[in-house]
């Protein structure tokens, strides 16, 4: 069997999110709009997910959540076990049951960033007992989750590009 | 069910989650070996692109053109100078600092560092930088720059380590107005992030500071040395709950861009529970 595609195509989704993971993290490179940076990992994972079988999924969906997890605190955990188990169920959903569209993938992105970045709200301020929480969220966060998911666009073009064109006959 | 647990492909999600969970709490317990070997490899990558952007900094295209063309012109002149004269002059103006820190504070063990990464999510401008134990690093010390305090290393590891900012509701240090000794606790606020502010909290009810009055750290507790100055008070307030005074202090380094720190790495009394000078409510 021919695999040559599918490996130059993981190896161009994984430097995508190195890529992605410095443009993230590299001081003043993105500017701040309206109080909030997208998270560029997260969109990037979950287009790569409606796309591809559910393992290689997965592990993409791990090594996102893993360099989300690394830019948040140093410690895995948050990010790296539901992206895990997102985009190993998404890649499912979308095999079986939808149809992959552009339409499709951004309401799917929209819906998940904004449970994902919401919760972690939840867990992390509203749970953690800080207070002002609310203003913080008003300020950071709904820019924040906005951003992420019009980032999701031009990343999930980019994403079938690759897949498209680095696909084993 | 027993047939959807039987596929291949579940069995490895439950055995890769299985290993996030493992790992997760390892590094928990303080064991981060993930992120260690993650920073110790990309430590180079983000030293580049941090300097990078140090370079271009957030200025608009049109002062870049007009930058570029100033400087293509000023390159010709100089190329028949040393390659790495500016190097050589930012690190001597970075030394600088470094040895008035020193000279004023003779008792300071410092480490210094380069901001080489933002957090993901920038919350409350927390940063990672250069330095990690390998250099003498460890958690708890106070970063700072000539211009004061700046925060402290929440998490560090071989390479690098992380900084919560003095703008963090995290970060809690005892603290004191300068000119009355009325004391207090710093900590960051979320309303005033933001604007470069934290608060001065806990302050007595009969406190006589002022906007304007130099807030500097306690040395209570043997966290930060004594005499560190953290900013100047803005506003004084009082909390719409308990109706407790604080006051809104603004730092005097802009920490949202900070880019060269000095990691505090041993300092006289370190450690020791100091007895506070300043005006509590036990002292009076």
């Amino acid at each position: 069997m021919n695999t040559r595609y599918t490996v130059f195509r993981y190896v161009a989704y994984g430097l995508e999110l190195l890529l992605l993971f410095i443009l993230q993290s590299t001081p003043r490179l993105i500017p701040e709009i309206f109080g909030g940076k997208p998270l560029l990992l997260l969109p990037a994972v979950l287009t790569i997910a409606y796309l591809e079988d559910s393992l290689p999924a997965m592990f993409f969906g791990l090594a996102g959540g893993v360099l989300l997890d690394l830019g948040y605190s140093d410690n895995i955990g948050y990010y790296s076990f539901l992206l895990t188990v997102i985009c190993f169920a998404l890649s499912l959903i979308f095999r079986d049951y939808m149809v992959v569209s552009f339409f499709n993938a951004t309401a799917f992105t929209a819906v998940i960033t904004t449970v994902l970045v919401c919760v972690y709200f939840l867990f992390f301020f509203i749970f953690a007992g800080r207070e002002n929480s609310m203003f913080y969220f008003v300020q950071h966060y709904i820019s924040r989750i906005i951003f992420t998911i019009l980032c999701g666009m031009p990343l999930y073009l980019l994403n079938k590009f690759i897949y498209r064109n680095l696909r084993d006959a | 069910m027993k047939e959807f647990f039987s596929y291949k492909s579940v069995k490895i999600l439950i055995a890769t989650l299985s290993a996030v969970v493992v790992a997760a709490i390892l590094g928990a317990t303080g064991n981060p070996w993930i992120s260690s070997g993650f920073n110790a490899l990309t430590k180079g990558l983000s030293q580049v692109t941090a300097a990078a952007s140090d370079a271009v900094g957030s200025k608009t295209y049109d002062e870049l053109k007009a930058e570029n063309e100033k400087l293509s012109k000023e390159a010709a002149d100089l190329r028949a100078q040393l390659v790495d004269y500016y190097d050589l002059k930012d690190e001597n103006a970075r030394l600088w600092k470094y040895y008035k820190i020193k000279k004023e504070h003779s008792d300071y063990e410092i480490m210094p560092a380069s901001v080489i990464r933002r957090d993901t999510g920038e919350e409350f401008h927390s940063f990672t930088i250069d330095a990690g134990t390998a250099m003498g690093v460890s958690e708890q010390d106070p970063v700072i720059t000539s211009n004061g305090l700046i925060g402290f290393i929440s998490s560090a590891n071989a390479a690098s380590a992380k900084v919560t900012t003095v703008l963090s509701p995290d970060l809690k240090a005892g603290a004191l107005c300068k000119r009355t000794k009325d004391a207090g606790v710093i900590s960051g606020n979320i309303v005033y992030t933001d604007k470069n502010m934290t608060t001065l909290t806990k302050i007595d009810a009969n406190a006589t500071l002022k906007k304007g009055d130099l807030i500097v750290t306690s040395g209570i507790g043997g966290v930060y040395p004594s005499d560190l100055i953290i900013g100047r008070v803005d506003t004084i307030k009082y909390d719409e709950y308990d109706a407790t005074k604080y006051a809104v202090v603004e730092s005097f380094e802009n920490i949202k861009r900070v880019t060269d720190v000095v990691v505090l790495t041993d300092f006289k009394n370190k450690g020791e529970v100091g007895i506070n000078k300043g005006n509590t409510r036990e002292n009076r």
